[in-house]
C-alpha cells in the first residue's frame, strides 16, 4: 500500500480516469434531463457565441453569395418549372386566405383560443456547426431572452431541420434531424393521404440514402410515393402542420415485421444561413 | 504591458481564432448533411496547439492552455464536458514529453506529431462517446468514414498552412528575457 501511494504516475492516471468519467457522466445527465445547462456554462457559451458572431457574419455572407452563384446556374430549368406552378399558387393563396379567415371566425365562435396548428416564430442566424462527427449541432444566436425553450422545432426555408437541444441566455444549440441518435430527435408526424392521414414517428436517419425513416406507422396500405409528410402536433412542443418532406419508399425492416416509410427531407440541410424557431401556442405536457 | 504578457495575449488570440475557424470551416465548406456518411472534421485548434507545444517549454502553461481551451471547446461545440478538457492537455503533455527527441523542429517531424495527436484525439473521443452511448457507430465505420477523411483533410490543411502558422508561432513564443 505504501508503495502504491508513492507511485505518482499511477495516481495521476487514476485521477484522470475518475475526473473524465465524472465530468462526462454529470454533463451528459444535465444535457439530457435539465432544461438549461448550469449558469456558469450558459455565461461561457454566450460569451463565446457573441465573439463568434464577429467571425460568423462574414462567413455567412460568403456562403450566401456562393449559394446565389449555384442558384444562378440552375435558373433556367428552375424558372421553367416554377412558371408552371405560379398560376396554381396564386389560386391557392387566395383560397388559403379565405379559409384562414373562416377558420378564425369559427374558432372565435367556438371560443377556441389556440389549437395545435397555431404558432409564432423567431428567426435566428447560424453561428457555427460543431466540428464533431456525432454531435450534429448548429449554434444559433437566439436564446432564453427571445423565449426559446428546449425541444422547440427548428425550420429552414423549406422544411423541418431539427430541434433545440440546449438553450443559453442569448444562444442555443440545434440538433439536426440528420443525427442518428437513439434518444432524441423523434417527431410525431403524419402522411397526408387521399382519404385519411396516417400517423407515425420520424425517428431515424438513414445516412446511406440521406432519407429520414418513419416508424410505428399504423398501416402502409394507402401510402404512395410522393405524398407529403407533416408533423402531427401530438405530444409536446411541436405544432401541427410543419412540412417534413415527401415519401420516397416503403421498406420492411430486417425481420420483415414492421414497415418503415422513407422520407426525402424537404429542407436541403446545407444552403441556409438563417433558421426559424417555432413556438407552439399550445404547450402539451412535457 | 511587458513583452511576456503581450506574447501570451497573442498566443491566446491565435488559439481562439483557430477555435472559431474549426466551427466555421465545418459550417461553410464541410457541411455535408444530406449525404452524411463521410465526415471531415476540421481540427485547426489542435494544429495550433501542437505547434505551440513544440515551442513552449513551460509545461504548466501548456496544461493551462489545454484545460481552458478544451473546456471552451467542449461546452461550446459538444454540450458535454470532459472530452477535449481531458484529452487535449494529455496530448499536449505527450508532445512536450517527447519533443526532446527532435533536434530541430521541421515540417516532417511536426506533421507526423500532428498526425499522431489527431489520431489520439479522435480515437479518444470515439471511445468515450461510445462508452457513454452518444453514438452507435462501429469501429470499422469510424475508421473508414470519420478517422480516415479527417486525417486526410487535416494533413492537407497542415501542408498548406505550415509556413505561415510555424512562423507565427515562432514569433509568438520567442522573446528576449533581458528586460
Amino acid at each position: 500500500m505504501q508503495k502504491f501511494f508513492s507511485n505518482k504516475k499511477l495516481i495521476i492516471l487514476m485521477l484522470i480516469i475518475i475526473v473524465t468519467f465524472g465530468l462526462l457522466a454529470v454533463s451528459v445527465n444535465i444535457k439530457d434531463k435539465k432544461s438549461t445547462p448550469p449558469v456558469v456554462q450558459q455565461v461561457g457559451n454566450d460569451t463565446v457565441s457573441i465573439v463568434g458572431g464577429i467571425f460568423a457574419y462574414p462567413t455567412n455572407a460568403v456562403k450566401n453569395a456562393s449559394s446565389e452563384f449555384s442558384d444562378l446556374y440552375n435558373t433556367y430549368t428552375e424558372n421553367r418549372r416554377l412558371k408552371s406552378k405560379i398560376g396554381e399558387l396564386a389560386q391557392n393563396q387566395a383560397k388559403l386566405k379565405v379559409v384562414q379567415e373562416e377558420n378564425k371566425k369559427l374558432k372565435d365562435e367556438l371560443k377556441l383560443n389556440a389549437t395545435l396548428t397555431d404558432y409564432t416564430f423567431v428567426n435566428a442566424s447560424v453561428l457555427s456547426r460543431s466540428p464533431s462527427s456525432w454531435q450534429s449541432y448548429l449554434t444559433i444566436n437566439r436564446g432564453q431572452t427571445s423565449g426559446l425553450k428546449k425541444n422547440m422545432p427548428v425550420m429552414s426555408g423549406k422544411g423541418l431541420i431539427g430541434r433545440i437541444i440546449e438553450v443559453n441566455k442569448v444562444s442555443s444549440k440545434v440538433e439536426l434531424i440528420s443525427t442518428d441518435n437513439e434518444l432524441n430527435d423523434k417527431f410525431a408526424s403524419e402522411i397526408q393521404g387521399d382519404n385519411k392521414n396516417i400517423t407515425g414517428i420520424v425517428s431515424k436517419y438513414d445516412s446511406d440514402s440521406g432519407d429520414l425513416v418513419m416508424e410505428n406507422v399504423t398501416s402502409t396500405k394507402d401510402v404512395k410515393k410522393g405524398q407529403k409528410v407533416i408533423t402531427s402536433g401530438l405530444g409536446g412542443l411541436t405544432p401541427r402542420g410543419l412540412y417534413i418532406g415527401k415519401v420516397n419508399a416503403i421498406k420492411k425492416d430486417n425481420y420483415g415485421m414492421t414497415n418503415s416509410v422513407y422520407i426525402t427531407p424537404a429542407a436541403e440541410l446545407r444552403n441556409f444561413t438563417v433558421v426559424t424557431v417555432i413556438k407552439s401556442s399550445v404547450s402539451g405536457e412535457k | 504591458m511587458d513583452v511576456k504578457t503581450r506574447k501570451i495575449t497573442g498566443q491566446v488570440i491565435f488559439i481562439l481564432l483557430a477555435l472559431y475557424l474549426d466551427g466555421l470551416m465545418k459550417w461553410a465548406f464541410l457541411n455535408n448533411m444530406n449525404t452524411g456518411e463521410v465526415m471531415f472534421i476540421p481540427q485547426l485548434m489542435l494544429m495550433v496547439l501542437v505547434m505551440l507545444s513544440m515551442r513552449i517549454s513551460d509545461r504548466r502553461q501548456l496544461i493551462t492552455y489545454g484545460i481552458v481551451f478544451g473546456l471552451i471547446y467542449d461546452s461550446y461545440y459538444f454540450g458535454m464536458i470532459g472530452l477535449y478538457t481531458v484529452l487535449l492537455p494529455l496530448a499536449m503533455v505527450g508532445v512536450d514529453h517527447y519533443k526532446f527527441l527532435f533536434v530541430k523542429a521541421n515540417m516532417g517531424y511536426e506533421i507526423s506529431i500532428y498526425f499522431l495527436a489527431l489520431t489520439f484525439m479522435q480515437s479518444g473521443i470515439y471511445i468515450l462517446e461510445r462508452l457513454l452511448q452518444q453514438t452507435k457507430v462501429d469501429t470499422m465505420d469510424f475508421i473508414t468514414f470519420t478517422l480516415g477523411p479527417t486525417l486526410l483533410w487535416n494533413m492537407i490543411v497542415f501542408f498548406i498552412l505550415y509556413i505561415p502558422l510555424a512562423n507565427l508561432s515562432d514569433w509568438l513564443v520567442k522573446y528576449r528575457r533581458d528586460k
